[in-house]
């Protein structure tokens, strides 16, 4: 296999040029966005520049502090994203919503570094790829998932209201709900994994073919990250849900929305 | 059975003090506004008030069980919810939710003509009328046989003929289970004609 072509920065200042083609149909469509779109181009170039000159003196200077560091940073960001996303929820909601995105991020980047991959979680080449995917889908996931979860229970205000005036326990009445928006989160990763490998090949996986990687090897990546995220999605989003849906009723049993 | 002392709903409501006889119909009268709902709230303690005492049965409220409490004193809210089912799955679903056996179609039918609803147990509620809706509710909640049914404008989607004979039926089969009725109307009518004891929420009592 050869080496993957280096761009050169001339070569890579064309693939700009796709933008005019965003911005001639935002424009002839009066689409009201151009702003975001220059706004959002502009910052995921600077920040990965920034990435890739992190990533390149900390795989040149490996230290674990780096390592870990970074993983810490990256999981305040997925914790602090999820919830600028679902703002109206509760404080309390809000920190567990937070501890259980770390925590369950955390858990599977150790299992599938240490576990699958075999090799030390200080290791930057991989923990630091792997674990932005992993903290990427579950952060989407949570964020999804408390988002339906506190659609549904405003939107369904009735039904709470008519079952906690039956006396029916408030554990029993946020069940269903909190159940509806697991399978919510969950359905997109399922989804995807349908029509890998027909319809689209995945980005970890285009990369590492890209770059040289045996095809063989770059799909049991592929797959393995894939399950990962199914599983990092379903347990945090459960955790954040049935540790979170407590701080909706007080002592008296009495909701509190 | 119920008695309010100096109660007070987050500064906004201030209710005078009242008993609330037990066995009887009681009627609570007054303006949108005055607190007639967040007294039947106050009274199965979905809230707590801010400040006072209610006593039921010469307790304080605090020493039920909250959920206990609420299937005794049973509140049926203006707000309707049925799910999107037949009357019958209505029925086993809210049983379901309370742990209870389902109970027979005999028994179904019975509490829908007890609140005047003459529909096969299979029609779907989701095409039913506002006012089918509200009966087939209340039938569901009176099918509990709670000790006290509190009922929030229970006809406030029915014309005059079906909201009389709602009331009416309701009453009698509560005066036989030796169940405390208490209706929250803003129609004066239905008060003094069926009340034997009104409670008149002055707007004045709002701060």
């Amino acid at each position: 296999m050869n080496d993957i072509i280096s761009l050169n920065i001339g070569q890579f200042a064309l693939i700009y040029l796709l933008l005019l083609v965003v911005l001639s149909v935002m424009k002839k469509c009066r689409i009201n966005q151009t702003k975001l779109l220059v706004v959002a181009s502009v910052r995921m170039t600077v920040q990965l520049v920034l990435a890739g000159l992190i990533l390149t003196y900390i795989f040149d200077n490996p230290h674990p502090v780096f390592t870990v560091l970074y993983i810490l940073i990256m999981t305040g960001f997925a914790c602090y994203m999820a919830i600028r996303r679902n703002k109206t929820i509760n404080r309390n909601f809000k920190w567990i919503v937070a501890a259980s995105l770390s925590a369950s991020g955390i858990a599977i980047v150790c299992f599938f570094i240490m576990a699958v991959v075999g090799v030390s979680i200080f290791n930057p080449q991989y923990t630091i790829p792997i674990s932005g995917m992993i903290m990427g889908n579950a952060m989407t996931g949570v964020s999804l998932g408390i988002k339906t979860f506190h659609e549904n229970i405003h939107s369904q205000r009735a039904r709470i209201d008519a079952l906690v005036n039956m006396g029916v326990t408030p554990p029993r009445i946020l069940t269903p709900f909190a159940n509806q928006a697991i399978e919510t989160a969950l359905l997109p990763t399922l989804n995807s994994m349908l029509g890998m490998g027909i319809i689209s090949l995945p980005g970890m996986m285009t990369g590492q073919i890209l770059s040289g990687t045996l095809p063989m090897t770059a799909i049991l990546y592929q797959i393995a990250i894939i399950i990962a995220i199914s599983a990092v999605t379903c347990l945090s989003v459960f955790c954040a849900l049935f540790f979170g849906y407590r701080t909706l009723y007080n002592k008296r049993n009495q909701i509190i929305i | 059975m119920f008695a309010l002392k100096h109660v007070n709903y987050q500064n906004i409501l201030r209710y005078p003090d009242m008993t609330i006889p037990a066995g009887v119909t009681t009627c609570i009268c007054g303006e949108s506004g005055s607190g007639k709902s967040t007294l039947l709230k106050l009274l199965n303690g979905v809230i707590s008030p801010t400040e006072g005492e209610i006593t039921y049965s010469n307790q304080t409220l605090e020493a039920y069980d909250p959920i206990l409490l609420r299937r005794e004193v049973l509140l049926v809210s203006q707000s309707v919810y049925l799910f999107d089912k037949s009357i019958k799955d209505n029925f086993n679903e809210y049983y379901a939710y309370r742990n209870i056996d389902a109970l027979c179609e005999a028994g179904m039918n019975r509490y829908l003509d007890i609140c005047s609803v003459s529909l096969p147990l299979t029609s779907m509620c989701h095409v039913l009328s506002g006012g089918e809706r509200q009966r087939v509710f209340i039938a569901i909640n009176l099918s509990y046989q709670p000790k006290v049914l509190m009922l929030d404008e229970p006809t406030s989607a029915l014309d005059d003929k079906n909201a009389t004979a709602l009331i009416e039926h309701v009453k009698a089969y509560c005066n036989e289970n030796q169940i405390t009725l208490i209706i929250v109307s803003h129609d004066k009518a239905i008060a003094e004609k069926y009340a034997d004891n009104i409670i008149e929420l002055a707007g004045g009592v709002k701060e």
